[in-house]
């Protein structure tokens, strides 16, 4: 066992005693110590590195991780991000700063061990204190946002046993806790750090920050100390620095990739996808991202005609289901580049699930002899959307066109977050066209838009199905994927036939890059800051 | 004879001593609109714009005749097709006739940058005028009111507008009337300082001390004796005005504040036109032409209207 | 003259003093919840939380007390916190103003530079090719949505040609020589539009100042063209031209939105919009007076401007 003195370079803490005792950090050390005295070792060759130049839709809010969703698929910040573990390629979980873990029989008790020797951004320990200081900032609603809040919804108590051995006690029995602590939801960042927080974030992920120019650039250098390393011992991440460029316009940001102002852009619009995909491989890689979101309708249904506890109200929301013509919004909004959906995930995930039921798809004459039956002809319809993102607004100029045809009553508005968030609370609305991230665990979507007491839930379809409860609560105790996925295969059949949420789309994106940025691989959901792939093992060439 | 001559000549040849100073003043501006209309073929702007104007205003009005399809009846199976017999323009993203979507999209447009005018007309000229010819408190008052919302920048202006008034549950046609408010409420100030510096000089003139001594009602004479100067620079002002206000609106669906979807808006179809501008072109251009059709019809105009009227204001 | 530009500056007190009180008013009309947004709650509400984050930002006094406080505030620089970012608003905006007066002033600069020699040569070529070309292109600058042509230039300039970079931003101070290579395009897409103005308004300023007695004058008294031209009715006919232009520099201030969102120009603008988006209140309060403030003052200067160039107008 060797001992090394490290001095960092943020002088915040004085003197520490590096000791590598993990057999990761043994491998590295040695590497260290012995290509550092030999001169023409393997490390003399080509050292890969380079500054990544990345273009990207939108910036960060924000820069507190904890007050702002750093959104792992498109803020370049995210780049920065470290938890207590990882996902990789495959969108599975996989051991991070937490190496080890046990869960009690009873499913009410997480353990923890944490790696040791791994350092905040300024040399401050991660340990198990320090990760509990976190996730106790993150469960109050003083200081985050409420979708990290709500991934700790369960949690009882959290425990620093001691320095290296956390432990986490849930009210409820639950085997999808893991989800929870990856750094997405929860971005780790220093406790000594935290007056700093929203001018100069430290975390404890591959990439520092360095600085934030609100709208024009962010910037980001390795982070030498990140605990991850290759199969060859060599400290991961390989770029040099990561700067990140938002561009808004889809043109605009596509132009900068061509002329070869940035290397690598996320969000190409679908109408140019199709033909960038014939017309550029030459020069340029690109990455389907088959399903970023899962696109759906949510209805209304806490009071009104389509409410739950109407009597008409499930007919006439299955009514609605059958006006929508998937096929259509497949072709005008994503250009032929996605696929339609029966329940929450697509093909392309390990959750797909092919047994889901449904009603009858597209039979607009099927909805008229439902309104005609129960007499409710040109029932109004309130179809809203948001205004930041073009498939949500357009699908809603489709699905108002369909609704019309239908023999409903159709009225169509774009809004803003802040006035939609107010109208869900008011329930005045009739059908939201909407989206959802993708949820690598399941129990992050069911349970927090389907499960009847789930907020998401409450807000704005007040959607109520006891059946479909029960299967999604004991789901979220099972441990066996497959008798996880037969039922959420029922918790969907029965979705789709209260109508409720009527899922419509997988939401597709393509990333691009020059040929010049080498082993940059996005996890098939989109995020680039993965232990196996991404920002992680990219670099550039030249 | 110049033109200066053969006018006076007509003016001594139609007074007579029974005459009130107002009949006076309508068969002048009988004459003066006569040799307008001559005036008007002399200038080839104006010509121009003039019947660019006509032209576009017609067809606003025909629309109903002219569209060959619904503007928004989508049609999925027919998306982005070229020109053709069928659809004039050929179809666009969600598979509407492009054709009719510019008809419909001409006529809401114009009638809200006219409608916005007239607002602003409405409001700013008896601002100006009781401002010029009342003076004093009221004066002061109302025009740093007006500068205030001079000083408000622009588009943001809009902006705040608009996304206040989103809140409110509105179907189209009230979306429509607040961007009228919006827009009609910044045309107001220009107007209203126009107005009011020419009413400041008719209000020293003697004729409104005349008026007074007579017995007359000041606010006859102002009325009266004021709206005839003033009519030639806000007329000129309000047409250029309205080629202004389109391309606001435009700007305004560029930022996502325009008229909801699917209601046919220029703005907003060139805007969604830009996705598909490498593959296909024509979606975008057939919108963006109407644009600056409509917009140079109205500055044309506007500018030759100024040629004609110009000399006679520097007459007086 | 001092005495009238005291006088003027005094006048502004109010105004600026009634735009605060409009922005303040509009931007509390904003609807959409402060509280809500900070949380971003899921439906479930802790009154406490609510209590204490109104508590924080001051949100649970009246309204007028919350103006008196803002503008309190203010006058001693502070602006509040971010309620987004929830650093000091001043960092928001310091890093934002300088990046839109910079586009500004360039793109006006601009527009004077190509405006002025073209709008005199159609001028005093008048009813040639020159004329008519110099007049169609400014035709067409004026009628062209903004954010459609500044694409199209970006397409072209960038893509195509391969000349200039499409879009990005360097400060002028740490980085000039990149800071004016990103500037070309943004500035020429402000400038042409402007220039386009401009050059209509050289030109028909032109066209009256030749038409003018004195310039016979000169001619008669054997002055050569060119003297005749740029000594004499250069100079007059310049007075609108530099009016103006300051007017449409102040009017400019509050337009970049546009602009800003497609070259990825982080000004004011954008901060703004993004602001009003976000209903972070503090910034669109601060913004949008900072930059009334700006306009005001531009539109002073202007004023003044214009009374010393043209000492006929006279300080009325």
């Amino acid at each position: 066992m060797s001992k090394f003195k490290i001095s960092n370079s943020f002088g915040q803490q004085t003197r520490r005693e590096f000791l590598a005792t993990s057999s990761a950090g043994m491998t590295a050390a040695a590497a260290a110590a012995a290509t550092a005295s030999m001169p023409g070792s393997a490390f003399a060759a080509k050292k890969k590195g380079g500054t990544l130049r990345f273009s990207t839709r939108s910036d960060a809010r924000g820069l507190d991780p904890q007050r702002n969703v750093i959104y792992y698929v498109s803020h370049p910040l995210a780049a920065t991000s470290g938890g207590l573990l990882d996902i990789d390629k495959n969108m599975d979980i996989v051991p991070a700063i937490g190496e080890e873990w046990t869960i009690s029989d009873d499913m009410k008790t997480y353990t923890f061990k944490i790696r040791k020797g791994v350092t905040f951004h300024n040399g401050a320990d991660v340990d198990a204190p320090a990760i509990k200081w976190n996730y106790d900032r993150v469960r109050d609603p003083k200081t985050s946002h409420s979708f990290h809040r709500s991934f700790f919804k369960l949690v009882k108590e959290i425990t620093a046993i001691d320095k290296y051995t956390l432990r986490i006690d849930l009210e409820l029995p639950s085997a999808v806790f893991l989800a929870s602590v990856t750094y997405y939801p929860v971005n780790l960042i220093a406790p000594n750090s935290v007056d700093q927080v929203d001018t100069h974030p430290i975390g404890c992920g591959p990439f520092k920050f360095v600085s934030w120019k609100r709208f024009a650039k962010t910037e980001m250098v390795r982070f030498e100390n990140f605990w991850q390393t290759d199969a060859a011992g060599n400290s991961l991440p390989y770029l040099d620095a990561i700067e990140g460029y938002p561009k808004k316009e889809d043109k605009v940001r596509l132009t900068a990739l061509r002329t070869g102002e940035v290397d690598l852009i996320e969000n190409m619009s679908y109408a140019d996808a199709a033909n960038f995909k014939k017309t550029q491989t030459a020069n340029y890689n690109t990455w389907d991202i088959p399903q970023v979101g899962c696109g759906y309708l949510a209805v209304q249904s806490k009071t009104g005609p389509f409410a739950m506890d109407h009597p008409n109200g499930k007919l006439m929301r299955q009514a609605l289901s059958h006006a929508i013509d998937k096929e259509a919004i497949h072709q005008a909004i994503f250009n032929g580049l996605s696929e339609s959906l029966n329940g929450f995930y697509g093909t392309a995930s390990s959750w797909h699930m092919p047994d889901i039921k449904n009603i009858k798809e597209y039979d607009p004459e099927k909805s008229k002899a439902i309104l005609r039956k129960l007499n409710a002809m040109n029932t109004p319809v309130a179809v809203v959307a948001r205004q930041a993102y073009s498939y949500m607004h357009q699908t809603g100029e489709i699905v108002y066109s369909m609704l019309e045809e239908a023999g409903f009553k159709v009225t169509n508005e774009v809004f803003d977050n802040p006035v939609l968030r107010k109208k869900y609370k008011k329930s005045d609305y009739g059908v939201d066209s909407t989206a959802n991230s993708y949820r690598f665990e399941p129990d992050q979507w069911y349970s927090v838009n389907v499960l009847s007491s789930g907020p998401s839930t409450k807000l704005r379809t007040g959607y109520k199905n006891e059946a479909a409860d029960k299967l999604i609560v004991a789901a979220r105790a099972t441990k066996d994927k497959q008798v996880r996925m037969e039922m959420y295969t029922d918790v969907e059949s029965m979705v789709n036939e209260d109508a409720a949420i009527i899922y419509t789309h997988g939401i597709p994106l393509t990333s691009a890059a020059t040929k010049k940025l080498k082993d940059y691989q996005p996890a098939f959901a989109g995020p680039f800051n993965i232990s196996n792939g991404g920002v992680r093992t990219a670099y550039m060439e030249g | 004879m110049s033109d200066q001559q053969l006018q006076s000549r007509q003016r001594v040849d139609t007074i007579s001593p029974d005459d009130t100073p107002f009949a006076i003043r309508m068969r002048r501006i009988r004459t003066v609109s006569r040799n307008a209309f001559d005036e008007l073929l002399k200038s080839r702007t104006a010509t121009i714009g003039a019947i660019m104007m006509i032209a576009l205003i017609s067809v606003c009005i025909l629309t109903p005749v002219l569209a060959t399809h619904p503007p928004t009846k989508p049609n999925y199976r027919i998306r982005l097709q070229p020109a053709s017999a069928d659809h004039y323009f050929g179809t666009d993203k969600f598979g509407r006739d492009i054709y009719s979507r510019v008809l419909w999209g001409g006529q809401r447009i114009v009638l809200i940058s006219i409608a916005a005018v007239v607002l602003g007309l409405a409001l700013g000229i008896p601002l100006g005028v009781f401002a010029g010819f009342f003076g004093g408190r009221f004066d002061s008052i109302s025009m740093r009111f007006v500068d205030g919302l001079i000083a408000f920048p622009g588009l943001l202006l809009y902006l705040l507008i608009i996304t206040v008034a989103r809140e409110w549950k509105l179907e189209g046609f009230w979306n429509d009337l607040i961007l009228v408010f919006a827009l009609g409420l910044n045309t107001m100030p220009e107007i209203a300082r126009l107005t009011r510096g020419t009413s400041m000089v008719e209000s020293k003139k003697e004729y409104v001390e005349a008026a007074h001594v007579v017995g007359e009602n000041s606010m006859y004479i102002a009325l009266r004796e004021i709206l005839p100067n003033i009519v030639s620079p806000l007329i000129v002002n309000a047409t250029v005005r309205l080629g202004y206000i389109i391309l606001i609106i435009a700007a305004l669906s560029f930022l996502g504040l325009g008229t909801p979807p699917p209601t046919p808006d220029w703005g907003s179809d060139l805007n969604v036109a830009r996705e598909h501008m490498e593959s296909h072109p024509m979606i975008a251009v057939y919108p963006g032409l109407a644009i600056c059709y409509s917009v140079l019809a109205f500055n044309l105009f506007g500018d030759g209207l100024r040629d004609i009227l110009d000399p006679r204001i520097q007459e007086r | 003259m001092l005495i009238y530009a005291i006088n003027r500056i005094i006048q502004i007190i109010p105004v600026i003093f009634i735009l605060s009180v409009l922005v303040f008013g509009f931007v509390h009309a904003l609807p959409g919840d402060v509280i809500d947004t900070l949380t971003a709650t899921d439906g479930e509400e802790d009154p406490e939380v609510r209590a204490a984050l109104e508590e924080e930002f001051g949100l649970n006094k009246p309204i007028y007390v919350q103006y008196f406080i803002w503008v309190g505030n203010a006058l001693q620089g502070d602006f509040g916190k971010s309620l987004v970012t929830r650093r000091p608003v001043n960092i928001e905006l310091i890093e934002r103003i300088p990046a839109t007066v910079y586009l500004a002033l360039v793109g006006i600069g601009l527009s004077i530079i190509i405006a002025v020699p073209l709008g005199t040569l159609a001028a005093v070529r008048r009813n040639t090719l020159t004329d008519y070309s110099a007049q169609i292109v400014s035709l067409a600058g004026i009628s062209i949505p903004e954010f459609w042509f500044a694409i199209l230039c970006i397409l072209l300039f960038a893509l195509q040609l391969g000349w200039l970079p499409s879009s990005g931003y360097a400060p002028l101070f740490s980085e000039p020589g990149k800071s004016i290579w990103y500037l070309i395009l943004p500035a020429l897409a402000v400038g042409f539009r402007q220039a386009a103005f401009t050059t209509r308004l050289t030109r028909s300023s032109m066209l009256d100042e030749i038409s003018k007695d004195y310039v016979d004058t000169a001619r008669s008294l054997g002055l050569s063209e060119r003297k005749v031209i740029y000594k004499y009715t250069l100079r007059n006919a310049m007075i609108p031209t530099i009016t103006i232009s300051g007017l449409q520099l102040a009017s400019l201030l509050g337009g970049t939105v546009v602009l800003e969102t497609i070259f990825s120009w982080p000004g004011i603008g954008l901060a703004i919009y993004s602001a009003i988006q976000l209903r972070d209140f503090p910034v669109i309060q601060a913004g949008v007076l900072v930059l009334g403030i700006m306009v005001v003052i531009i539109n002073l200067l202007v004023d003044l401007l214009y009374r010393v160039l043209n000492p006929r107008v006279g300080m009325g």
